[in-house]
């Protein structure tokens, strides 16, 4: 699993530190980097949880084309 | 989120340090049985097994605390001195009152052999595990701040 670098972006966008999402949505700090490295793989209601904390759709976060595998 | 809870990735790393531990006392105590069975005895009979599961403990111990999943989301910060100490404390407490009963005569009990160092061992794995959380506990905290953003 590669890096999620469309999390990362959107994180950096909305001026929010790994410290800063993962207290919005209940998780340390650490879990947010190994999503973002891709070194581990959320739960669908955790994805669902970033996205509404950074404002963005499933699609836009974690949906991977074959262009950016 | 409740204090206490650990997130999603911190259970499941949990879960797997856990089920390794187990596989890893099952085979030492199967290897501790063959070796009895071809008479070779490497420590007398309570010793070995309290061997084999602090080795066991320690090793669910260290990967827990730099699995980073040891204390969740919440109670990182207010609690991590308590979350040691407390236990320590406890396990002091305990083995000083088995040997004060021991010593005052309160049990009578005939013991056979080491059987009876129960209070020392309790005390000495309590302090073996106390340094180990710390020592491992700073080397997780380094990390932590290495790794920052």
């Amino acid at each position: 699993m590669g890096k999620n670098l469309k999390l990362k972006s959107s994180r950096a966008a909305k001026d929010m530190s790994q410290k800063d999402l993962a207290d919005t949505v209940g998780v340390t700090r650490q879990t947010i980097n190994a999503i973002e490295k891709g070194d581990y793989n959320p739960s669908i209601n955790l994805c669902i949880a970033i996205c509404k904390a950074l404002g963005k759709t499933l699609d836009q976060l974690f949906w991977e084309d074959d262009e950016n595998e | 989120m409740s204090k206490n809870v650990l997130d999603e990735m911190q259970l499941q790393r949990r879960n797997r340090f856990g089920n390794q531990s187990f596989m890893l006392m099952f085979y030492l105590l199967m290897a501790d049985i063959g070796l009895y069975g071809f008479g070779f005895r490497w420590l007398k009979y309570p010793l070995n097994v309290f061997t084999i599961m602090l080795i066991c403990m320690t090793y669910y111990l260290v990967r827990v605390i730099l699995g980073n999943a040891y204390v969740g989301p919440q109670s990182r910060e207010k609690h991590k001195i308590r979350m040691v100490l407390y236990p320590a404390a406890i396990a002091v407490l305990a083995a000083a009152a088995v040997v004060l009963i021991s010593q005052k005569g309160f049990v009578m009990a005939q013991t056979q052999g080491d059987s009876d160092k129960g209070a020392m061992i309790l005390f000495t794995v309590s302090v073996v595990f106390f340094t180990i959380a710390l020592i491992v506990g700073v080397i997780a905290k380094r990390q932590n701040i290495e790794d920052e953003e």
